[in-house]
């Protein structure tokens, strides 16, 4: 049964991952390349000079793109098979819980302190350090999923609308107070408020995005594997 | 196997049945590779390759 969840959510990141290696090759690569352009050839390689070729980091990015949907996909079909009893909602619902959480957790999180940034972007940290940032704040995002699913399970018996309220709660405290207390890390000197925020916004959209589609695949394959199941049963009726 | 009323332990229980300590150890590797590729890995050359996908994809560690 675990197998089951595994390859489930395999297939459903490559799901997600086709899509998003898509959008990698016809949306991001050439946004991201327009952007380092734009700013006096931005480039991470010292003196100026690349080290590879842009269509290599153009191919290697949308196959980093797909590897990274695959294994979300790997990863939720492991949470979503040990977690599935304990999470809200019933069928599908559970999944799009999970991806939600998983969502909130290793994305949302994180970029509430330290948001994602487009080249050229000067940082306030060194890259040890946002990397431990990064961690911390990871964890951080998993204790409020924690506790709002837990909330909500808790409240559910006495009223659903009130457990929905409860479950919301900490998520929507983190997203308003986080970005209030904590300070701006990152900067784009050379780039107009609209054009980051506009990236950002892409960015968000297409993570969130890669999740929903995981979820929306994982539970299309349960139900259709269930349908298969009850239909090669039915000819030796039960009782 | 609906399953609806079984609990998270059962599902360890079952898991731990079910999986060899190789097979965990084997996607556990996996999955650690891929994690430390993609995301934390600021060797010149694998840096300069995924650099787009690490803005597009909002990774810090860059």
């Amino acid at each position: 049964m675990f197998f089951a969840y595994f390859k489930r959510g395999l297939l459903a990141g490559g799901v997600a991952g086709i899509a998003y290696g898509l959008f990698m090759a016809t949306v991001a690569n050439p946004l991201v390349g327009y952007l380092e352009h734009a700013q006096h050839g931005h480039s991470h390689a010292p003196e100026g000079g690349t080290v590879v070729a842009e269509s290599t980091t153009a191919l290697v990015s949308v196959g980093g793109g797909l590897l990274w949907a695959l294994f979300l996909g790997g990863c939720f079909g492991i949470a979503l098979y040990f977690l599935e009893p304990a999470l809200p909602g019933r069928g599908a619902a559970k999944g799009f819980v999970l991806a939600a959480s998983g969502f909130l957790t290793i994305s949302v999180t994180p970029w509430l302190v330290l948001p994602p940034f487009a080249p050229g972007a000067e940082q306030a940290l060194s890259t040890d350090i946002r990397f431990a940032l990064y961690g911390g704040l990871v964890v951080l995002g998993g204790a409020i999923a924690a506790t709002s699913v837990l909330a909500y399970n808790r409240i559910e018996p006495q009223s659903r609308g009130l457990a929905a309220v409860a479950g919301a709660t900490p998520v929507v405290a983190t997203v308003v107070v986080l970005p209030l207390v904590s300070p701006t890390l990152v900067t784009h000197p050379e780039l107009s408020a609209d054009l980051v925020v506009a990236y950002r916004a892409m960015v968000v959209l297409s993570q969130g995005s890669i999740w929903l589609l995981i979820a929306a695949t994982f539970g299309w394959l349960q139900r259709r594997n269930l349908l298969e199941s009850t239909t090669t049963k039915s000819p030796q009726p039960t009782s | 196997m609906t399953s609806q009323s079984d609990t998270v332990a059962d599902r360890i229980e079952t898991a731990r049945a079910e999986i060899a300590p190789t097979t965990a150890l084997a996607i556990f590797g996996f999955g650690a590779a891929i994690t430390f590729t993609l995301l934390v890995l600021q060797e010149p050359l694998a840096h300069e390759s995924l650099h787009n996908f690490r803005h597009a994809a909002g990774i810090v560690c860059h």
